[in-house]
C-alpha cells in the first residue's frame, strides 16, 4: 500500500530528466569541453589577454572542432534504439515520433551546447584577469552555442538513418573536409556558408551577422528533424525556405560580413614623452608597461629635435611625422598575457624604428658606426654583448670594426648633454636618408 | 551465420565466421577507401610544397583508420563467446596485429613522395598511437565508442599545436611531431603496446 502511495510522486518526473542526467549526454559534453578547453589552452600565449583574440581563438576551435564533434555525438545518439534493440518497443510509445526523437536529441543537443559554453566561459575567465583593455565579444560564443546545438541534432538525425558502425566518425571527418574545404580559399563565393567567420582581430562581424547565421544553420538542422520525424514532413519546407534565404544573403554579402572594428581605429597616448607613445585603444592597458619600457629612450630624446612626433599603433601605414610602435601583435612574442615579456628587446626595437636608414641599398661604414652608437646610447640591443665578446674574439678585422665602435659609443657619451642634443638633432634630421654626405658621422 | 545441415565446411571453419562476425571484409574494404582518400587530399592539398600541408592527412587518416579498426572489435555475442573453451587472448592478438599491419603498410602510401618531415614513419608512428588509444577505448568504453577518446585527441592536437610550431614537441604532442625518432616515436609505440595488451588480455567492454 505504501509503496503505490509513493509511485505517483516518482511519475511527475520530465521524460527529459533522466536522459539529461544519465546516458551518453552528459559525456558527450565533457568530450566537447575538454578538446576545445586543450585546444584554446595550448596555444594560450597567443590569445590570451586580448578580448578579440580570444573570441577568435574560441571561434575557431568551436567551429573546427567542436561541429564535427556535435555531429559525431549526435550521430551516436541516433543510433542508440538500433544498438539498443528497443527501436520496436518506442514505436509503441503513445507519443509521436517528434517528441520521441526530441527526448533522445535534446539532451545531447544541450550537453554539447553547454559544454561549449563552459570551454568558452573559461577561456573569457583566462582573458579577463590579464586583458589589456577593450570588452567582452559574448555575442560570437554564443551563435557558436547555438550552431554546435544545431550539428548536434542533425548529428541525430543522421545516426537514425544511417545504420552503419562508422556512421559517426565518417560524419565527423566528412564535416572537417567540408569545413576545412570551405575555409582553404576565403575567396571561394561558399566560403561564407561555413560557420567559420574568417576574420583578423581588428574587423567585427556587422550587426545583422548572427542573426543570419544563426537562420541559415538552424533552418537546415530544424528542416533535417523535420522531415526526419514531423507527423507532417511538409512542414520542414518552412525552416529549409529561411535557411536557402538567409545562405544566399550570405553569399551575396560576401566580404560585407564583417568591417573594422571602430575600436581598432582609435589610440590612446601619452603626450608627455618626446615622441608621443601611442597604443591601440584595443590594448589601452599595455600603455604605462610600454612608457615604462620606453623611458630610458624617451628620457634620452628630450629636447631633440626633428623627432617623429609619435609612435603610432594604428592598422595600416604610417603618416610622415610619425613612427610605428614596435609590434605589440601578435600575442605570443613581445606581449604575453598582457605583459611586455623583454622590455630591453622592445626598447631597443623601438630605438630601430626611429633609425629609418633599414631600407637602404648599402650603407656607408661610418654612417653604419654612427646609426649603432646612437642605437647603443638610445636602448641597446640585449644581444649587443654577445656580438662585442664575439668580434673581440675573431679576426683582426673584426677587432679594428669592434674598437671604432666603441670609440663612436664613447664620442657621443662623452659629449656634454647640449651639445649631445643639438648632434642628436642634426643627425634625426637625417636619419632616413641613404645618401651619407649630409649624416653628421662619430 | 547460421549453419545449415549439408552446407559448405569452409564457410563454418572458425576464422571464416570469426572474419565474418567482426565484419573484418568491410573493415579492409574501409581501411583501403580510407587510404584512397589519403592519396586523394595529398594530392589535393599540394602537400610537396609545404610540409604543414600534410598536417591533415598526417593526422585525420590514422584517426579513420583507428576507428575502423576500433569498432572492427565489436563483438555481438560476446556473452557467447565467454563460454569458449578456446583462449581469445590469441584470435584478439592476431585480429588486432593482422588490421595495424594492414593500415601501417597502405596508409604510408599516400606520404610517399614527402620523406623530410611528415613522411611514411610519421604515418606509421601516427597508426599506431592512434590504434593503441583505440584499442584502449575499446577496452574502457565498448568498441562501437572506442573512436571517441583517440578523435578528441586528435582534434585538440590539430588546432592546438598552431601555438607550438618550432622547437621540439612535448612528449603528449608526439601526434605532430615533424623530427622522426625521439620521444614521439617512444610514446607512440608505449600507447600501442599498452592500448594492444589491454585489449588481447580484457577483450573489448561489452555493450549493448
Amino acid at each position: 500500500m505504501t509503496l503505490l502511495a509513493e509511485r505517483p510522486s516518482t511519475g511527475t518526473r520530465h521524460p527529459l530528466r533522466p536522459e539529461l542526467q544519465r546516458g551518453f549526454a552528459p559525456w558527450a559534453g565533457g568530450a566537447v569541453l575538454l578538446t576545445l578547453t586543450v585546444a584554446v589552452a595550448v596555444p594560450a600565449e597567443t590569445w590570451q589577454g586580448g578580448w578579440a583574440e580570444t573570441r577568435d581563438q574560441m571561434h575557431t576551435a568551436a567551429t573546427l572542432l567542436g561541429i564535427p564533434m556535435a555531429l559525431a555525438a549526435g550521430c551516436w545518439q541516433g543510433g542508440r534504439e538500433r544498438r539498443r534493440r528497443t527501436g520496436e518497443l518506442m514505436e509503441t510509445s503513445v507519443r509521436g515520433s517528434l517528441p520521441r526523437f526530441l527526448a533522445s536529441a535534446l539532451p545531447v543537443a544541450v550537453w554539447v551546447a553547454v559544454g561549449h559554453l563552459a570551454a568558452a566561459a573559461l577561456a573569457l575567465l583566462a582573458t579577463w584577469y590579464c586583458a589589456t583593455g577593450d570588452s567582452p565579444y559574448l555575442v560570437v560564443p554564443l551563435v557558436d552555442t547555438l550552431v554546435l546545438a544545431c550539428a548536434a541534432l542533425a548529428g541525430v538525425v543522421v545516426g537514425r538513418v544511417l545504420p552503419w558502425r562508422l556512421a559517426a566518425p565518417l560524419l565527423a571527418m566528412g564535416a572537417y573536409v567540408v569545413l576545412g574545404v570551405l575555409s582553404y580559399d576565403s575567396r571561394n563565393a561558399l566560403a561564407h556558408l561555413s560557420p567559420l567567420l574568417d576574420t583578423s582581430a581588428n574587423r567585427v562581424p556587422v550587426w545583422w551577422q548572427p542573426i543570419v547565421t544563426a537562420t541559415w544553420v538552424g533552418g537546415l538542422a530544424i528542416a533535417a528533424v523535420l522531415a526526419h520525424a514531423a507527423h507532417r514532413r511538409a512542414t520542414a519546407l518552412l525552416p529549409l525556405a529561411a535557411a536557402a534565404a538567409a545562405g544566399a544573403l550570405l553569399v551575396q554579402t560576401g566580404d560585407g560580413l564583417t568591417h573594422t572594428d571602430p575600436i581598432a581605429r582609435r589610440q590612446v597616448c601619452d603626450t608627455s614623452t618626446t615622441p608621443q607613445i601611442c597604443v591601440s585603444a584595443r590594448y589601452e592597458k599595455l600603455l604605462p608597461q610600454v612608457t615604462q619600457a620606453l623611458s630610458g629612450l624617451t628620457g634620452r630624446l628630450e629636447g631633440v629635435e626633428n623627432l617623429p612626433v609619435r609612435f603610432e599603433d594604428r592598422p595600416g601605414g604610417s603618416r610622415p611625422d610619425e613612427v610605428q610602435l614596435p609590434m605589440i601583435k601578435p600575442f605570443g612574442s613581445s606581449v604575453v598575457r598582457g605583459r611586455l615579456t623583454d622590455p630591453e628587446q622592445y626598447a631597443w626595437e623601438a630605438g630601430m624604428m626611429l633609425i629609418g636608414r633599414a631600407w637602404c641599398d648599402r650603407t656607408d661604414p661610418a654612417v653604419g658606426r654612427t646609426d649603432a652608437a646612437v642605437e647603443h646610447y638610445l636602448a641597446p640591443s640585449p644581444a649587443e654583448a654577445y656580438f662585442d665578446e664575439r668580434d673581440a674574439k675573431g679576426s683582426k678585422a673584426d677587432r679594428e670594426e669592434l674598437k671604432a665602435r666603441q670609440q663612436a659609443r664613447a664620442r657621443l657619451l662623452a659629449m656634454d648633454e647640449e651639445e649631445r642634443r643639438t648632434w642628436l638633432s642634426e643627425y634625426f634630421a637625417t636619419a632616413e636618408e641613404c645618401d651619407p654626405s649630409g649624416v653628421p658621422t662619430l | 551465420m547460421r549453419p545449415e545441415r549439408g552446407a559448405d565446411p569452409v564457410t563454418t571453419a572458425g576464422p571464416v565466421l570469426y572474419a565474418r562476425s567482426r565484419a573484418l571484409p568491410q573493415t579492409i574494404t574501409a581501411l583501403a577507401v580510407t587510404t584512397l582518400l589519403a592519396i586523394w587530399a595529398a594530392h589535393a592539398l599540394d602537400s610537396y610544397l609545404d610540409p604543414d600541408r600534410q598536417v591533415p592527412v598526417v593526422a585525420l587518416a590514422p584517426l579513420f583508420a583507428s576507428a575502423v579498426i576500433g569498432t572492427s572489435l565489436h563483438t555481438a555475442s560476446d556473452e557467447l563467446d565467454r563460454t569458449a573453451v578456446r583462449p581469445w587472448w590469441r584470435r584478439r592478438l592476431l585480429h588486432l596485429l593482422t588490421l595495424t599491419a594492414l593500415a601501417t603498410a597502405l596508409l604510408p602510401l599516400a606520404v610517399l613522395t614527402s620523406t623530410q618531415t611528415f613522411g611514411p614513419p610519421a604515418m606509421i608512428r601516427n597508426v599506431l598511437g592512434c590504434t593503441g588509444l583505440t584499442a584502449a577505448a575499446a577496452v574502457v568504453l565498448g568498441a562501437r565508442l572506442s573512436w571517441l577518446p583517440v578523435f578528441g585527441y586528435v582534434s585538440a592536437m590539430y588546432l592546438g599545436i598552431a601555438g607550438l610550431r618550432g622547437g621540439a614537441l612535448p612528449a603528449w604532442a608526439w601526434l605532430l611531431e615533424p623530427r622522426t625518432g625521439g620521444t614521439a616515436w617512444t610514446t607512440a609505440a608505449t600507447l600501442f603496446l599498452l592500448g594492444g595488451t589491454a585489449y588481447v588480455i580484457r577483450g573489448a567492454r561489452p555493450t549493448p
